[in-house]
């Protein structure tokens, strides 16, 4: 008799293994590297979204591989045909940065594999691209919201822009920027290039120091933007920052020290504030396991990306079908994330608000919410 | 530009210049002696950087002790990796030798990837240090102001050492002929150790002064610089000590004027700091204060 249970118990086993499958998504992420910061903060995301909901309505089990890019665009194509080819990704979530970000869509799109981007937020990324989306803001959103700000709520007539020659994201941001801030009323006495890279800032800020504007507007990433405020402070160069989500995680605060007080920039999120019920959720779980309810953008970010992608799968009569996912994700409406309402559009463009943060005392608080 | 703006750019030029200058010094004495690039020089720098950091984090040293710390250890590794990779090779051809030096370069950056992670760390700058000097409208760190200075006594005793003491007639004997040096009596190796322990040692403050100025650091951060140093020695005159702090000095001051002369080619800084590099050798092919090492020996 026990023989027999035993047996039972195994086949049922073995034929509900057999039904449901194993579906795995990529997360292709900086998680080493110069911005391992962006990659290590929504890969948490999208690991704590699995655990939060990790199976589909048809009892599939979803697996997330991490496959590391260390920011550079050579291993970010090998970790995107190692997460096609290797991995059998039905979806990849990733990468953090513009330009490396073209990178897994183009060749994603070959393999017409669904790519949903956490925080690239150049305008140009979805060009020619069929099976990429984002659950970000675009650059033309977000450097329209900080020009709106400033010129309107803070009122500053005057602005000096310091742009990262290297980065698409930089160049977009800084262009629309400068249109919208123009078009408000306000004037751009200089544009000062950067590369990332660069550590040495005191000739820049010197010359942002002789041109005396209202504020200094830095859309980099954290290492330079960090770095330059510090060397302001250094020659006593005491004129507000304002930058964009690329300063959006601790390590920022942690590189800049003091000099970053007073640092205003866009984000897609503040914990502070959960907008919506799966936030509230995702914060006590995210206290349960870190115990903090400060949570970075990013880390929202992918965590919308992962909810998104599986929302999209359960639509599917075969949640593997990458074409079908593709297409439910690019209907999205109204999908109330952790970061926010998200909509889709056909071109995979997120529709969402904006939230704009200062650094006070080392730590980021509320300042005002730009809607579209 | 204003005269403010003007004397600003000049402290800034100035201290960039000088950390340029103090790991430029390095490349060109071992140039010298062997007429080797050392291309882990620049990685020696972030050794530097990277052992101060770790004394003052972790071994809760003050900062002074945490230098002298980082110091020594880069004196030490100058040593080790002379001994380990250079010297099985004194006989063969020049471009083994080089070989082996970007090797250990990559050595050097990936096992610091691995022991603290490429992150960028913020470095620890002592109040005093920190402390921002004003002149008129012209205003500077403490930490910006001492860089230059100790450049110029170290860049003293250097010369001190090379051309006052017995040693650095060896050195300089060497660097004319190593050959025969070996059959006067002279102890090649051992003065190929104190080159090597005497250029790291310079470019562990180099890596000291550039995170004091630039409080970021990570394991890559040698290559840019490393690259900007050498081409400082290459400019000066590769085996000229005064040459490679002149070479320093030029660079930095390039970087500086690109920038406040036309801001819109400030994302090109260094790019004309290397055409500037070209043009001179172009018309001076050994650098400003260079002579042909080749011709000296044949």
């Amino acid at each position: 008799m026990k023989k027999i249970t035993t047996l039972a118990l195994s086949l049922a086993a073995i034929s509900s293994f057999g039904f449901a499958k194993e579906i795995t998504i990529a997360a292709v992420m900086p998680v080493t590297g110069p911005v391992a910061a962006y990659g290590q903060t929504a890969y948490e995301g999208v690991t704590l979204a699995n655990k939060m909901r990790p199976t589909l309505k048809n009892g599939d089990t979803i697996k997330v591989v991490l496959l590391d890019t260390r920011g550079e665009k050579v291993e970010t194509s090998n970790a995107t045909t190692r997460a096609i080819s290797q991995n059998k990704a039905v979806g990849i979530i990733g990468e953090l940065i513009t330009a490396n970000t073209m990178q897994v869509m183009a060749i994603a799109d070959k393999s017409k594999i669904p790519v949903i981007a956490p925080a690239a937020t150049s305008d140009k990324l979805l060009d020619n691209v069929k099976f990429g989306s984002r659950v970000c803001f675009m650059d033309s959103f977000q450097g329209k919201a900080a020009a709106e700000f400033t010129a309107k709520e803070l009122g500053y007539k005057t602005a000096v822009i310091v742009v990262d020659q290297a980065q698409v994201y930089s160049l977009g941001l800084a262009k629309t920027f400068e249109s919208e801030f123009v078009k408000n009323g306000g004037k751009v006495l200089s544009k000062l290039k950067i590369s990332s890279g660069d550590k040495d800032f005191k000739a820049i800020v010197s010359q942002i120091k002789s041109k005396n504007p209202d504020f200094v507007y830095v859309p980099t990433y954290h290492p330079e933007a960090s770095l330059l405020a510090r060397q302001a402070k250094q020659i006593n160069l005491n004129k507000p920052m304002v930058g964009s989500d690329g300063v959006a995680n601790p390590t920022f605060i942690e590189l800049g020290g003091d000099a970053v007080n007073g640092f205003i920039f866009s984000d897609s999120f503040d914990a502070s504030n959960p907008p919506t019920e799966l936030s509230k959720k995702f914060l006590d779980e995210y206290e349960k396991e870190k115990g903090t309810r400060d949570i970075a953008g990013f880390t929202a970010l992918g965590a919308d990306a992962y909810f998104v992608m599986v929302e999209a799968m359960d639509k599917c009569a075969d949640p593997s079908d990458s074409v079908c996912i593709n297409d439910q994700i690019h209907k999205t409406k109204e999908f109330s994330g952790v970061s926010g309402v998200i909509s889709i559009d056909e071109k995979g463009n997120a529709i969402r608000s904006v939230v704009m943060k200062e650094i006070v005392g080392g730590k980021p608080t509320f300042k005002a919410n730009v809607n579209p | 530009m204003d005269f403010s703006l003007f004397l600003q750019n000049m402290v800034n030029g100035f201290s960039l210049g000088s950390m340029y200058a103090l790991i430029a010094i390095g490349y060109t004495m071992v140039y010298g002696v062997l007429r080797l690039i050392n291309f882990a020089h620049g990685d020696i720098m972030m050794v530097g950087a990277y052992v101060c950091f770790f004394g003052m984090v972790s071994l809760n040293l003050p900062f002074i002790a945490a230098v002298v710390f980082a110091v020594t250890i880069c004196a030490a590794l100058g040593i080790i990796t002379d001994t380990i990779a250079y010297k099985p090779l004194r006989k063969a051809p020049r471009i083994s030798l080089l070989i082996t030096a970007i090797g250990i370069s990559f050595l050097l950056e990936n096992l610091f990837n691995v022991i603290f992670g490429s992150e960028p760390k913020a470095f620890i700058v002592p109040e005093y240090l920190q402390k921002v000097l004003t002149f008129g409208d012209v205003t500077v760190a403490m930490s910006a102001v001492l860089v230059p200075i100790i450049t110029l006594i170290l860049l003293a005793i250097t010369l001190f050492i090379l051309y006052r003491t017995k040693y650095g007639m060896a050195i300089r004997a060497l660097a004319f002929d190593i050959h025969t040096v070996n059959l006067m009596g002279i102890d090649a190796n051992l003065i190929i150790a104190i080159v090597f322990a005497l250029g790291s040692m310079l470019a562990a403050i180099g890596g000291v002064f550039w995170s004091l100025n630039y409080p970021s650091i990570e394991p890559m951060m040698g290559v840019l610089i490393g690259l900007k140093a050498f081409a400082a020695a290459v400019l000066g005159g590769i085996g000229s000590v005064g040459g490679a702090v002149l070479g320093g000095f030029i660079i930095g001051f390039t970087e500086v004027v690109v920038v406040s002369l036309s801001p819109e080619f400030s994302g090109f800084k260094d790019a004309f700091a290397f055409i500037f590099l070209i043009l001179i050798l172009i018309f001076k092919p050994t650098g400003i204060l260079g002579y042909n090492f080749e011709k000296s020996r044949f």
